[in-house]
C-alpha cells in the first residue's frame, strides 16, 4: 500500500518531522522574544506573544499524542486519509498562529513575515500541489487580513516602537505592496517547490517500478532454473537407467565370449554359449529400436500439428497380419473387431502402428496359450476409442500406477520374460498423449488386461 | 569328486549366471546360483557356500546390499566370503549406493567381469 502512494506514505513519516520542527519553533520565538527583549526593553508585548506561543506549545502537544494515538494502525487506505487531514489541520493552524505571532509584534512592519515562506515549502513538502497553492492562498489571505485590518483600524496596531516609523502600517502603497509581494512570493515558492517535488516523485516511481520488474523478472528465472533443474535431474535418471539397460546385456555378450576366447569352456559348451550371445545381441538390438522410438515420441510433439488424417483400422489389420502368425505360434486366438466407419484421426501411421504393435505384442507375451486376445475400434462422437483386451497373467493393482514408466517391469512380467524393455507401454502413453489423446489399464492379477485408449477424431 | 570349493551365485541375468558357472565349473568349483536375494539366502543356509558372487541391481537397486547386510546379521552366514558384482561405475550412481553402511564384501567387480580375473580371484580367496 504504502509503496503505491509514496506521497502519502512519507506525508506519515514526515508527521513526526513536522511536530518536531513545531517544538524548535517554540523554543526560537522565545529565545528571540527573551534576546529582542534585553536589547530593546519594551519594544515587545510579552503577554499576548506569550500566551500564542503557549497556545502553540498546548496544540502541538495534543497533535504528539493524536500521532502517537495514529501510529499502532496499519497503514490502510483511512490511515492515510486521516494523516493527510491531519496534515491539513496543522499546516492551517500554523499559519494562524504565525499571523497572531506578527500581529502582536508590528504586523506588516515585523520582518519575519518571511517565515510564511517556510510554511508553504513544509506545505508543499508534505501535500498535493492543489493542497500546497491552497495554503499559500490561505497565508497570502491572513497576512492580507491582517495588513488591512489594522489599515482600516478595526484591529489595534502594535507598533515595533524605535525599530520602524511608527505609521509605516497606515500607507495604503506600502502595505498592498508588502500584501502583494508576499502572496506572489508564497505562490512561486509553492510553484518551484511543487515542480521539484513532482519532478523527484516521477523519478522515485520510476525507480520502484524498475525494481518491481526486476524482482518479478528474477523470480521467474528462478521458477524456470528449478524446472530446468528438475528436467536435468529426470534426464540424468533416465540415462543412467539406459545406461544400465544397455550395459547389462553388452557385458553378457562379452563374458560370453570371453568364455570361448579364453578357452574356458569344453567345445560342446561353446556353440550353446556363443547361441546365447547372439540372442542377447538380438534383444539388445530391439532395446535399441525401443530407445529410439521412445526417443521419438518424446520428440513428436512438435509433429502433431503436421499430421495427416489417417484410419486407424488400417493401421490396426497392418499390425494384425504381422501379429497373426506369431499369436498362432502360441496357440493364441487374436480378433480384431472394427465397427463400421470409425473417423479418422489426426496422427503418423507409424506412431499408430507402434502403439498398436506394443499393446499387442504384450498381449502375446503375458498370455497363456489357449488365451484369447481382441484388439477393436470404436468410436463415439469426439473419439476414435482403440482397446486391447487379454486372458492373459494379468497386472497387480500395487503396479497398475507404475507400468507406464519407462523401464518399469512387473514381477511377473519378468519371471515370464527376463529379457522385455520395459520401454513399450511408455512409447504407446507418450505417442497417444502426444496426440492429444488418453490410456488407461484395467487389470487384475490373473483376470487378464485391458489396455484402451481415446484419441481426438480428425475434424 | 571333490572339489576347489562352493561357490553361489546371485544374479537376475540368467546368461551371465550360465557364463560365470560354466567358467568355474570347468575349473573344478561346485556353483550354485540363484536369481533373487531371497533365494539366494535360502540357498546358502542350505548349501553354505564358501563364496558368493552377489549382483547389486537386481529387481530393485540395492538388493545386493540387503543381502550383504543380511548375511551380516546372521552368524551362520557372516563367514561367507562375498564379492559383489555391479554394472555401476558411473559416479553419478555413487549417491544411491550406501558406502556409509559396513559391507560384508571382500571384493567389488564391475560388469563384464573378465573370466580370468573372475576365476583368479575365486582361486585366490578359497585357498586362504
Amino acid at each position: 500500500m504504502e509503496e503505491q502512494f509514496p506521497l502519502q506514505a512519507e506525508l506519515i513519516e514526515r508527521i513526526d518531522w513536522l511536530i518536531s520542527l513545531r517544538w524548535l519553533a517554540v523554543v526560537g520565538t522565545l529565545l528571540t522574544i527573551v534576546v529582542v527583549n534585553s536589547y530593546f526593553p519594551g519594544l515587545l508585548l510579552q503577554s499576548p506573544l506569550m500566551t500564542t506561543i503557549a497556545a502553540i506549545a498546548l496544540y502541538n502537544f495534543l497533535f504528539f499524542l493524536y500521532a502517537r494515538q495514529l501510529r499502532p494502525h496499519v497503514s490502510t487506505v483511512l490511515r492515510l486519509r486521516q494523516s493527510t487531514v491531519f496534515a491539513y489541520v496543522q499546516i492551517a493552524l500554523d499559519l494562524i498562529a504565525l499571523t497572531t505571532l506578527l500581529h502582536f509584534a508590528g504586523g506588516v512592519e515585523n520582518p519575519f513575515a518571511l517565515f510564511f515562506i517556510f510554511h508553504v515549502i513544509i506545505a508543499s513538502i508534505l501535500l498535493s500541489p492543489t493542497a500546497s497553492f491552497l495554503a499559500a492562498l490561505l497565508a497570502s489571505s491572513l497576512f492580507a487580513a491582517m495588513a488591512f485590518l489594522e489599515y482600516g483600524g478595526l484591529i489595534p496596531h502594535y507598533n515595533l516602537v524605535g525599530l520602524v516609523d511608527p505609521d509605516l502600517y497606515r500607507h495604503g502603497s506600502y502595505v498592498l505592496a508588502s500584501v502583494l509581494g508576499m502572496a506572489i512570493t508564497l505562490f512561486l515558492v509553492v510553484y518551484m517547490t511543487s515542480s521539484i517535488g513532482a519532478r523527484l516523485r516521477a523519478r522515485t516511481n520510476e525507480l520502484m517500478e524498475v525494481s518491481r520488474s526486476h524482482e518479478a523478472k528474477s523470480q521467474e528465472l528462478e521458477e524456470l532454473n528449478a524446472k530446468l533443474q528438475k528436467l536435468d535431474a529426470a534426464r540424468t535418471k533416465f540415462m543412467v537407467t539406459v545406461t544400465h539397460e544397455l550395459r547389462a546385456p553388452v557385458a553378457t555378450i562379452y563374458s560370453c565370449l570371453d568364455l570361448v576366447l579364453g578357452g574356458f569352456a569344453s567345445r560342446e559348451k561353446e556353440q550353446q554359449v556363443l547361441e546365447r550371445a547372439q540372442r542377447r545381441a538380438t534383444e539388445l538390438l530391439e532395446l535399441v529400436k525401443d530407445l529410439l522410438e521412445l526417443t521419438e515420441a518424446r520428440q513428436a510433439e512438435v509433429e502433431v500439428e503436421e499430421a495427416e488424417p489417417i484410419q486407424l483400422a488400417d493401421v490396426l489389420h497392418n499390425v494384425d497380419e504381422l501379429m497373426r502368425v506369431e499369436a498362432e505360434n502360441k496357440d493364441l486366438f487374436l480378433s480384431v473387431d472394427i465397427d463400421t466407419a470409425p473417423p479418422p484421426v489426426r496422427a503418423k501411421p507409424e506412431h499408430m502402428k507402434a502403439v498398436w504393435t506394443n499393446l499387442i505384442s504384450n498381449a502375446i507375451k503375458y498370455t497363456e496359450p489357449g488365451g484369447i486376445i481382441v484388439a477393436s475400434l470404436t468410436h463415439d462422437s469426439d473419439h476414435v476409442i482403440g482397446v486391447v483386451r487379454d486372458t492373459g497373467i494379468g497386472i497387480a493393482a500395487e503396479d497398475l500406477p507404475r507400468v507406464f514408466e519407462e523401464f518399469y517391469r512387473t514381477a511377473n512380467a519378468r519371471a515370464i520374460s527376463p529379457q522385455g524393455t520395459g520401454v513399450g507401454l511408455a512409447i504407446v502413453k507418450r505417442m497417444i498423449e502426444n496426440y492429444g489423446g488418453k490410456i488407461w489399464l484395467e487389470s487384475e492379477l490373473g483376470q487378464g488386461s485391458k489396455f484402451t485408449f481415446m484419441l481426438p477424431r480428425a475434424r | 569328486m571333490t572339489t576347489k570349493g562352493k561357490v553361489l551365485i546371485i544374479d537376475d541375468d540368467p546368461d551371465f549366471v550360465e557364463v560365470v558357472r560354466t567358467a568355474l565349473e570347468t575349473d573344478d568349483f561346485e556353483v550354485f546360483s540363484a536369481a533373487d536375494g531371497s533365494q539366494g539366502l535360502a540357498l546358502m543356509r542350505q548349501e553354505k557356500p564358501d563364496l558368493v558372487f552377489l549382483d547389486v541391481m537386481m529387481a530393485h537397486p540395492t538388493e545386493g546390499v540387503d543381502v550383504s547386510e543380511a548375511m551380516m546379521e546372521d552368524p551362520d552366514l557372516r563367514d561367507i566370503r562375498v564379492v559383489m558384482i555391479t554394472a555401476i561405475t558411473d559416479t553419478q550412481y555413487v549417491g544411491d549406493f550406501p558406502t556409509d553402511r559396513y559391507l560384508h564384501v571382500d571384493q567389488f567387480l564391475t560388469k563384464p567381469v573378465p573370466l580370468s580375473e573372475l576365476l583368479e580371484l575365486t582361486n585366490r580367496i578359497l585357498k586362504k
